[in-house]
């Protein structure tokens, strides 16, 4: 599938992404007891990010999920670990296709999608760690959505 | 005695075909007693971001076997370690570990199974299911026009798929190659089918 | 003070079913209560600070409630809560889990009309709309909501029993070359890719080509 994200045009697939998140959505949302904030799409939501910020703020995401979340995440349960881990490393291959566009300046960051991300961030931190995470896990078909408008 | 020291597994390999992977290995071989073996894999995400982390395979630890699907836990285009280590009673070997790493893009893919039916005017080909990850790119071509080719992706292949429809008594030629989306690579050609359309204009 | 004692058993299988994003509440009465128990409803916004009731769910003795209106906003996620009451006693309020109406909705077959000459089917698809307030707001097609939507048409030949299968991005099909005076049985299905999303096949439209001139 051909995603366009601003002036980025990447070949992926997130159905695997998806699948497995799909497999575990039930387990980690019921971990996250707070219906009040969320992570990704309040105050602000994702959905009105400028097409033209969508590649920024697509790899600021998958960073953020890298870096952040995934290693927060680790429950009691083998099989929801092991969902995790193949929706952390898919994450990486994606990355790797954004950040190719990085490095070919297609991927610019402009104010609007700083500041978002920003908010996101400030979502993040405040929550204690494993319950930011936990939240960020169950929110990723908020994510997925967003994306997927881009094919 | 036997307890006090087991081997680990050797002769540790990857077999993947068609998106599908298994770890094997030649057994401990202890007289007298079932040795059981345990699976752990290593993703690139656990080797840079969580602490070399190993993340076990619940269905092949402790088991018997010398072989462990690892199809649903190689889910990401990324270098994956694999280890094994027998276990005999309380006592563990050490691990054995496969040589290098295994990314699935190396898998090997082979061409579709392909059946070509023609049926009176029609053009209809049916293709084994290669599992979720597949999709498949036929080839068809009315023979001796092999510039003009047309093709189409087929994504479900629940049966007889329709592609065109003949001109009378001309003959057609079909072939097709697998292709994985997630890996983003395709299987040789399938040998080519020819097919000849009912001959008579008026159809029936 | 009146004040309600919550020790009735709780509502069961609180749930959202949602077809073609019409976003209906059911759940199951308490367990052991008979006639004359009382719900109330109310549903949020996930990420959102508040619980909303709904009025027209307030005090109803059936066991769903449609939130379509409320929740017909694809990019947002809810819940949504029942309380049951009865003879001055009440349930704990019991949720549903997070409900997307994106991927959490079943989409309808799509319509299926067939027409045909003495030697060819047209066929033509029409996805169903999302779920709309009013005759008058304007319709929605799921194939603006899904644009990867596709179509798998199955065509039956009565005589033979013989079946085809069509995968086809647009909503129009024309099957050339059959034989005439034969019936022929066409149904479709939609199939979304991502979110993974299949409807059941139409039932099946027969129809006769005319007979050889």
């Amino acid at each position: 599938k051909i995603f366009h994200l601003g002036a980025c045009r990447v070949s992926m697939s997130t159905a695997e992404i998806r699948a497995g998140f799909t497999a575990i959505k039930a387990n980690i949302q019921s971990r996250d007891p707070i219906r009040t904030l969320s992570i990704l799409s309040h105050p602000q939501s994702l959905h009105k990010v400028k097409s033209s910020d969508r590649c920024c703020v697509a790899h600021h995401l998958f960073t953020f999920y890298v870096d952040k979340v995934f290693k927060h995440c680790r429950t009691e349960d083998s099989f929801v670990n092991r969902k995790i881990s193949s929706i952390a490393n898919s994450f990486l291959s994606v990355r790797r296709k954004l950040g190719q566009c990085h490095e070919q300046n297609n991927c610019v960051c402009g104010e609007e999608s700083t500041e978002k991300f920003k908010q996101i961030l400030a979502n993040y931190e405040g929550l204690n760690v494993t319950s930011a995470a936990m939240k960020s896990l169950g929110e990723l078909d908020i994510l997925l959505d967003w994306m997927e408008k881009s094919q | 005695g036997a307890e006090a020291f087991l081997p680990a597994p050797q002769n540790i390999s990857i077999l993947s075909t068609n998106m599908k992977h298994f770890l094997t290995w030649s057994p401990v071989i202890v007289q007298g007693a079932t040795v059981r073996y345990s699976v752990e894999f290593q993703g690139e995400y656990e080797r840079e971001h969580a602490n070399e982390s190993w993340i076990p395979i619940s269905e092949c630890s402790l088991t018997t076997a010398t072989v462990c699907n690892l199809t649903e836990d190689i889910s990401a285009s990324v270098p994956y370690r694999l280890r094994v280590r027998a276990r005999l009673g309380a006592t563990s070997s050490p691990w054995g570990t496969l040589t290098g790493f295994f990314n699935r893009v190396t898998t090997s893919l082979t061409p579709p199974v392909l059946k070509v039916v023609a049926d009176g005017h029609h053009l209809l080909v049916e293709l084994a299911d290669m599992g979720p990850s597949f999709q498949f790119r036929v080839l068809y071509w009315k023979k001796g026009q092999a510039s003009r080719v047309k093709h189409k992706v087929l994504r479900e292949v629940s049966s007889v798929v329709h592609l065109d429809t003949m001109e009378a008594g001309a003959e057609y030629c079909v072939r097709a190659q697998a292709h994985v989306e997630a890996i983003n690579r395709s299987s040789s050609f399938s040998p080519t089918q020819c097919v000849r359309a009912r001959g008579d204009t008026s159809l029936w | 003070s009146g004040e309600l004692y919550c020790s009735l058993p709780n509502p069961r299988n609180v749930r959202f079913e949602s077809v073609n994003m019409k976003n209906v509440l059911h759940w199951s009465a308490p367990e052991g209560t008979g006639d004359g128990v009382l719900y109330k409803v109310k549903y949020s916004v996930y990420g959102v600070g508040k619980w909303i009731r709904k009025p027209e769910c307030r005090n109803i003795n059936r066991t769903w409630c449609d939130l379509s209106s409320e929740t017909s906003d694809y990019e947002e996620q809810y819940y949504a809560s029942v309380k049951a009451f009865l003879n001055g006693m009440c349930s704990d309020w019991m949720e549903t889990t997070r409900f997307n109406p994106l991927t959490d909705t079943k989409i309808d077959p799509p319509m299926v009309s067939v027409s045909s000459t003495d030697k060819s089917l047209s066929i033509t698809l029409t996805a169903p709309e999302k779920w709309k307030r009013s005759p008058e707001e304007e319709s929605i097609s799921l194939l603006q909501v899904y644009p990867g939507l596709q179509y798998n048409v199955s065509v039956l030949n009565k005589k033979t029993k013989k079946r085809w299968f069509f995968s086809i991005s647009n909503n129009t099909l024309v099957v050339p070359w059959l034989e005439p005076g034969t019936a022929y049985c066409v149904s479709a299905q939609i199939h979304v890719t991502t979110p993974l999303l299949d409807s059941d096949f139409s039932k099946e439209h027969c129809i006769a080509t005319l007979k050889d001139k």
